[in-house]
């Protein structure tokens, strides 16, 4: 779909632009070099700021500390500073070499972390953040800088929703989920912004993950799922510094399913029933599946003077996914300006745009009976026996056998389903120095996102030959108004305690609107969605709007004491219209201490340990998932038909909720910080507990009400866990640096009280499967549990066979009499596996070996199950089948777990349980940066070649086609019990990247 | 700078007025709502709406219902086991069907409840808003005549239910209490409903008394019942009622507009949105493996007991109208339809109930989404109700012989070629032979058309016709479980008020 023609054209414009750019630059007088380093080790400080006293002119230094800076005045004196060290000033004199050492600044040796409403100093941090930098968010191509989070914060767990679909939206959960019905997101503020999507990896220069209730509770009725504070890129005072990269991937399906070809099908259909072959032998994996293709640009310029700074940048992602007529693109735009307007007056603004087209297969169906079956299901469901056509040229289909569905190949090729989406956000802020102890800043945010959903279903394939074709658009229009006003107060009141005073207001408005128009009936399929006054017969139409108000004030409150005792305290109000009537606001507390041991007496010169910090913190947070309206009385229009024509109908649809609440976490957290070796080895645990209450449920009514159900809060929920991170400089020398990051946290999730404490059984298969419950609620076990009969293995001959509505036959399923009352039936159903793992981990590893650098990262998750789905249907007999039923039951092959050949119902157990656990080499990536000297020749101050795989390698015994897969997650419930499942998914798929990054 | 300090704080207070007050555009709450006598209509249709639901007449009632008598069998005996134990007698009280229309025979009466006290607040003409509000008293009155007789003691709820407390323990009221609500409701609308309105879906003067003399006969009260009847057949042209001339054409969707025999249609046209406009009937009725339609093989859910096929005079019309002998099968792609024996559609080998599949207008895929307009009640039925009734007061009219032989005089009408059979009702029939002659009409005239398990139930002759001489032989039938259904468990585990369930279940 998307030409590699749009593609080419983009990169000509930028490399025109640079090179215009360059020119400018170029036209500078005297160059002088240098190299920056540490004191401690003399290793270079990559990053570390070069410029020239009283100028805009200046840069930074590279990765092994070196910089280049043009310099035209005489007199000149070169400043050098970087975060954590002290600022030298040098004369320059004749010199044209000007190398530094410097030194660590004690005070500060920390780096600055991004907190809620400002930022604070790592040593002082009270608080669980996590911190990402922008060198792992960009290790690899991602479209999402979600996605790069994924293995990089002990916490935080980030799963793909469709495995490697493009575009396919990512899950996170930080500290497991702390809801059921409610969603279970992490707020996302980028630079401030409440509530947005993330910018490009290429653009963040930093992403915090506040953890904790002491961290979060500045963001209240929105903090029980975690914040993820971003950051993006700002220029730094000094000569422009302009950086280029590009990479292009190769992307391939990571593994195949083994199916049986169509000698074997035909064999294996015609062991339990009549099959004529269809003559052909098609592999329909083989047919959807392609090589795929993403490539990913990015131009960016930054820099500035003292008093004005820019940065500025586009990108360009375009991939082609790995199955047939899939794939997206996406152009993005930031800038990001500020200015000092005079000593005590800042303005800045951050622009964003950004603009996708998501090219989209049907996948992870969910009811996937007649005609509506997704392209990966039915590239394993369909019989390998038929070609893609039948001989009058119209698509084979599954029919007389089972659900009668498209071949993949014409659901994949013929069904149109394209999103564009449209974001724009403008946010300002100004920030006056009252005095120098107070601080006002006010910001004010615009942000906007629209899409628009076109789906046609021919006339070619089974949903759409009787009704000729029907075609649907589908808008939504999001829009978010903010504006956030505080005050900081910090002053030293008394001797060594300084204490900093938060206090502000925010309010911010959200308005949501979609509409949705549809016809059927064409007479032919060209028009495509775009073309719906000519269908015949119209669709019932649909728009929608509404509207939020939020209206905070939040404080915070530290006193640190010689930098060795911590206090926090933080408290926000909420009040949102969405909230009911009696309950309108919402106060969300917390509070933090915070012991810098390492800072004491008997400490402070212990050569061993260089930092050691404890902290312990307590407090409340909220989910606010109560809906626009929802607490109101309603009536909705419905469709009626009254005489053949169509007439206004109401019906009312939900009772008054005057009482109903927020979700509420309250969360105990117990940290510690240690240092080891000048902080060579840093290293941070946490342990946690957090318990959510007040969890919206929808409560059955009694059907005389008129009313279904309604949202109350009832049950409560516990998760419980640790968390381990360790950062390590283990190899420091001149040309050779080893250093390794690794994280690893435990979570436990347990259901502590239901409404009535009765089990809750939840249905998550797919609807053609005609199957029952799938998974349950139950007082005392994690969300998610898998809930079915516990596979027995085969009935041999002879064997003794319960009495129940079960197999009878020698070689059929056999399974456990679970209460032991001598029958099968629904009562002896019971929990078969639980989704969620003993521990997630990432391990990443850092090596440079002169201009060579060396990235191995790993990632997996241990512990965890999977319900199949797939392998449950592919087991079922109306369908292709995966190779196992090679080894199945007969009366000579008895030593086996696979049923006999059979056409059988489907039904959930634990034959379909499987262990999720992997490891995964997620990325490996071969960098050469080319000698400065030769690059400073022609112009540029970096050159870097890189070659990188992701997914290269995987170890797990995970049978389904990957341990990342998922199905059906996308709504808030949905996404927080529908873990561990797999239907029908995307492929997850394996990267060859081969990149370069300049620097100007 | 005292300028920039303004500017910056401005932002601070610019924003701070709201009371977060919800001001909902383009939802409408209950207290906004009835300014004028089309808000009023609109809350009225939402109980009619809710009829034409996939949960009650579009599938889930109706094919209970239909299921339930010994006219109609389950074909493909692999559907939906819920339905099955309906048609056997193994119901529980997690019937699926139940579990779907019980709660929906409540949103229809929540809807008529609500526009039954919106129209206390509805702006007008008082004669206006109580022939618009008298729709919803009919509306409630004929769902709570289902129910009453699918159930027999029922909760009745006639207020608006505003907090979920007000119901929560509600107990059951006694059915013969029901009947009398349901009476009032229906002589309210009897009085108050305009004598011909401009859709057979919007219920008239007419239609009212048509339900008070099902209700009478219903309840043995047969003065009340011929007298309600009388009146409707005196008032005949002023209520724009009579009998179509070809049968047929009752079971036409295209026709349905230009009948003048339905009191009370339900009315489909072909869209849906979800559950609402959505039916099966066609789709469950009609035979599998049966080409003849654009919009597909039926599903052969419900097919008629095969004795009920064997047993009706071939030489009755509305036998041609009721069954299809023959399937048509495509013989290979592109190919021509060719006619097979019904007994070609190996999963229900028999003759298919025709009323519903033969001419649903546009149909979705395999005949559901159709464009039929229902009819819940026929004018014939009113006639044969009037001659049932007289016979039980005066037997041996020939008032009585008259109303029964108008419906025959019309089944003679063979497409337009005037037959000679269904012949008249011989005269001077003793009042049992009169009564079991009119019983059988009715289940010949109404096959399929959801009267019949109730003329079993009010007569109580369960064990005779499940008997092994029966139409459909139930072996199981008990005369003191299965008159009634369970209400659902679930409702009864909610609201222990509502215990004990009835008997057997």
């Amino acid at each position: 779909m998307f030409t590699n023609f749009k593609n080419k054209s983009l990169k000509w414009y930028f490399l025109v632009l640079f090179v215009l750019v360059n020119i400018v630059v170029n036209a500078q007088d005297k160059k002088v070099t240098g190299r920056i380093t540490s004191s401690d080790d003399l290793l270079g400080l990559p990053g570390a700021n070069v410029y020239i006293k009283g100028s805009s002119v200046g840069s930074s230094a590279d990765m092994d500390g070196n910089y280049t800076v043009i310099v035209s005045e005489k007199n000149a004196v070169l400043v050098f500073n970087f975060i954590g060290y002290k600022t030298v000033e040098i004369p320059l004199g004749n010199k044209t070499v000007v190398n530094v050492s410097l030194k660590p600044d004690t005070k500060a040796l920390d780096e600055v972390i991004v907190v809620g409403y400002g930022t604070r100093k790592k040593s002082d941090i009270t608080g669980s953040v996590s911190s990402v930098t922008a060198k792992e968010l960009t290790a690899y191509p991602l479209l999402s800088a979600e996605q790069a989070l994924q293995g990089r914060a002990a916490g935080v767990s980030v799963q793909s929703n469709n495995g490697g679909e493009p575009g396919s939206p990512v899950k996170i959960r930080v500290r497991g989920g702390t809801s059921i019905n409610a969603s279970g997101d992490a707020l996302i503020v980028v630079d401030g912004f409440a509530g947005v999507s993330m910018p490009q990896p290429q653009d963040i220069a930093s992403i915090e993950i506040l953890k904790d209730a002491s961290a979060t509770a500045i963001y209240g009725s929105r903090g029980s799922n975690g914040v993820i504070m971003v950051t993006t890129k700002k220029g730094k005072p000094g000569k422009p510094v302009i950086e280029f990269s590009n990479s292009t991937s190769i992307q391939s399906v990571n593994n195949k399913l083994d199916l049986l070809d169509a000698d074997q099908f035909v064999a294996y259909r015609k062991s339990f029933t009549t099959h004529t072959s269809a003559g052909a032998n098609t592999d329909w994996q083989d047919v959807i599946y392609r090589e795929g293709m993403l490539s990913n640009t990015s131009l960016s310029f930054s820099g500035g003077s003292e008093a004005i700074k820019y940065y500025v940048s586009g990108n360009y992602f375009n991939q082609n996914g790995v199955v047939i007529n899939s794939g997206i693109e996406k152009y993005t735009i930031v800038s990001n300006l500020e200015a000092d307007l005079t000593d005590k007056l800042k303005v800045g603004l951050n622009l964003f745009q950004s603009k996708q087209n998501k090219d989209g297969i049907v996948s992870q169906t969910g009811a996937g009976g007649t005609g509506a079956a997704g392209v990966i299901a039915s590239a394993y469901r369909f019989m390998p026996d038929k070609g893609i056509y039948n001989e009058d040229g119209t698509y084979t289909t599954t029919a007389p056998i089972g659900d009668n569905i498209d071949n993949p190949y014409a659901t994949a090729m013929e069904n149109i389903l394209e999103t564009v989406s449209f974001v724009n956000r403008s946010n300002f802020f100004a920030q006056y120095k009252i005095t120098n102890d107070l601080d006002f800043k006010t910001t004010l945010g615009l942000s906007d996102s629209n899409s628009e959903t076109g789906r046609y279903i021919p006339s070619t394939l089974i949903a759409g030959k009787n009704i000729k074709g029907e075609a649907s658009v589908n808008n939504s229009r999001n829009s978010s108004f903010l504006t956030e006003n505080y005050l900081t107060y910090k002053k030293e009141i008394i001797e060594k305690g300084v204490l900093t005073v938060l206090g502000g207001y925010s309010y911010q408005k959200n308005k949501n609107q979609s509409s949705y128009a549809a016809a059927r009936g064409f007479l032919t399929d060209t028009n495509s969605y775009h073309n719906l006054g000519a269908g015949t017969v119209f669709m019932k139409p649909n728009s929608s709007l509404s509207e939020t108000e939020l209206i905070s004030a939040f404080g915070r409150l530290n006193f640190d004491y010689d930098d060795r005792y911590l206090v926090t305290f933080t408290a926000r109000r909420d009040g949102s219209s969405s909230f009911s009537k009696n309950y309108k606001y919402g106060t969300f507390p917390s509070g933090a201490i915070g012991w810098n041991v390492s800072k004491e007496g008997f400490l402070i010169d212990n050569k061993t340990i260089s930092n050691l910090k404890l902290r312990a913190s307590y407090g409340a947070t909220g989910n606010p998932s109560i809906g626009a309206y929802s607490t109101l009385s309603r009536f909705s229009e419905i469709y009626d038909v009254s005489g053949d024509v169509i007439v206004n109908a109401v019906q009312l649809t939900s009772l008054d909720n005057p009482n109903l609440k927020w979700e509420t976490s309250y969360q105990q957290d117990y940290g510690i910080d240690l240092g080891l070796f000048e902080n060579r080895i840093s290293l941070t645990a946490d342990y946690y507990i957090t318990n959510t209450k007040d969890l919206l449920f929808n409560r059955p009514l009694p059907g005389v009400s008129g009313i279904g159900s309604q949202l109350q809060n009832v049950g409560e929920l516990e998760n419980k866990g640790w968390e381990l991170g360790i950062n390590s400089k283990n190899f420091t020398g001149a040309d050779f640096t080893w250093s390794t990051n690794f994280n690893i946290s435990s979570n436990k999730n347990k259901v502590l009280k239901l409404a009535d404490n009765k089990d809750l059984l939840i249905n998550s298969t797919p609807g053609h499967f005609l199957a029952t419950d799938s998974q349950i609620l139950r007082v005392g076990e994690p969300v998610g549990s898998f809930f079915g009969f516990v596979y027995d293995g085969v009935i041999q001959q002879g064997e003794t066979v319960l009495p129940g509505n079960f197999e009878t036959i020698a070689g059929g399923e056999k399974f456990k009499d679970v209460n032991g009352d001598g029958k099968l039936d629904s009562q002896d159903k019971t929990i078969i596996g639980n989704p969620n793992p003993d521990f997630i981990f990432g391990l990443n590893n850092d090596f440079t070996y002169k201009n060579i650098d060396l990235n191995i990262f790993f990632q997996g998750s241990q512990g965890n199950q999977i319900l199949n789905y797939t392998l449950m249907e592919l087991a079922s007999g109306n369908n292709n089948a995966t190779t196992e039923v090679l080894d199945a039951w007969t009366p000579t092959n008895t030593d086996t777990n696979v049923p006999v050949n059979a056409a059988r119902t489907k039904r959930v157990t634990s034959r379909f349980v499987y262990d999720g656990s992997y490891i995964r080499l997620k990325n490996i990536s071969l960098g050469y940066s080319l000698d400065e000297n030769i690059v400073s020749k022609i112009g540029l101050s970096k050159v870097r070649f890189y070659i990188s795989a992701q997914n290269l390698w995987t170890i797990t015994d995970y049978p389904g086609s990957d341990p990342e897969g998922n199905y059906l997650n996308d709504t808030n419930a949905r996404s927080n019990t529908n873990l561990g499942l797999e239907y029908g998914g995307y492929p997850n798929v394996r990267t060859f990247t081969f990149g370069f990054n300049l620097k100007f | 700078m005292k300028k920039y300090i303004t500017f910056l704080l401005l932002g601070v207070f610019a924003f701070s007025c709201s009371d977060l007050e919800e001001k909902p555009v383009g939802i409408i709450g209950p207290g906004n709502f009835f300014n004028n006598t089309n808000d009023l209509q609109a809350a009225v249709n939402g109980a009619f709406a809710n009829i034409a639901h996939n949960n009650y007449w579009g599938r889930e009632f109706t094919i209970a219902l239909m299921l339930r008598d010994d006219m109609a069998d389950i074909g493909d005996r692999t559907t939906q086991a819920a339905r099955i134990d309906v048609n056997d007698m193994t119901m529980n009280d997690t019937n699926a069907l139940v579990a779907n229309f019980w709660p929906q025979s409540y949103i229809i009466i929540t809807a008529a409840n609500q526009a039954i006290e919106g129209a206390k607040k509805t702006p007008g003409d008082p004669e206006k808003v109580n022939a618009i509000v008298a729709q919803a008293y009919f509306a409630r009155a004929f769902t709570y005549y289902h129910l009453v007789r699918i159930f027999g003691d029922i909760p009745y709820v006639d207020f608006v239910v505003s907090d979920v407390s007000q119901v929560n323990s509600l107990g059951k009221t006694k059915e013969a209490d029901v009947y009398l609500k349901i009476i009032a409701d229906l002589e309210f609308a009897k009085q108050w409903l305009e004598d011909k309105p401009k859709a057979k879906a919007v219920p008239g003067k007419g239609t009212a008394a048509g339900y008070l003399a099902s209700v009478y006969l219903t309840l043995g009260n047969y003065q009340k019942a011929y007298d309600e009847a009388k009146y409707v057949i005196t008032n005949e042209t002023k209520f724009g009622l009579g009998l179509d001339a070809d049968f047929q054409d009752l079971f036409n969707a295209t026709k349905a507009a230009s009948l003048k025999e339905p009191m009370f249609t339900i009315d489909f046209n072909n869209l849906n949105s979800g559950n609402y406009g959505q039916d099966y009937t066609a789709f469950f009725t009609g035979s599998l493996k049966d080409d003849s339609y654009n919009y597909g093989q039926g599903f052969s859910v419900a097919v008629p007991s095969l004795k009920v096929f064997n047993t009706w005079d071939q030489r009755d019309y509305r036998r041609a109208v009721s069954f299809d002998t023959i399937i048509r099968k495509k013989t290979g792609p592109g190919g021509s339809l060719q006619v097979y024996p019904s007994s070609d559609n190996e999963k229900a080998p028999r003759p298919h109930i025709a009323k519903y599949y033969r001419f649903p207008g546009k149909a979705g895929a395999n005949g559901r989404t159709s464009e039929h307009n229902y009819i819940t009640m026929r004018y014939a039925e009113v006639l044969l109700t009037a001659a049932e009734a007289l016979n039980e007061i005066n037997p041996g009219t020939t008032e009585a012989d008259g109303y029964v032989n108008r419906v025959r005089a019309r089944a003679r009408n063979k497409a337009g070629k005037m037959v000679s059979f269904p012949a008249n009702v011989a005269p001077g029939l003793s009042k049992n032979d009169f009564k079991k002659m009119v019983i059988d009409e009715r289940r010949l005239e109404f096959a399929f058309e959801y009267i019949r398990w109730y003329d079993i139930k009010r007569l109580k002759n369960g064990p005779e016709v499940f008997g092994p001489d029966g139409l459909e032989p139930h072996a199981n039938f008990n005369p003191a479980k299965d008159y009634l259904f369970p209400l659902p468990g679930t409702e009864l585990a909610i609201n222990p008020n509502l215990q004990p369930n009835n008997p057997g279940y």
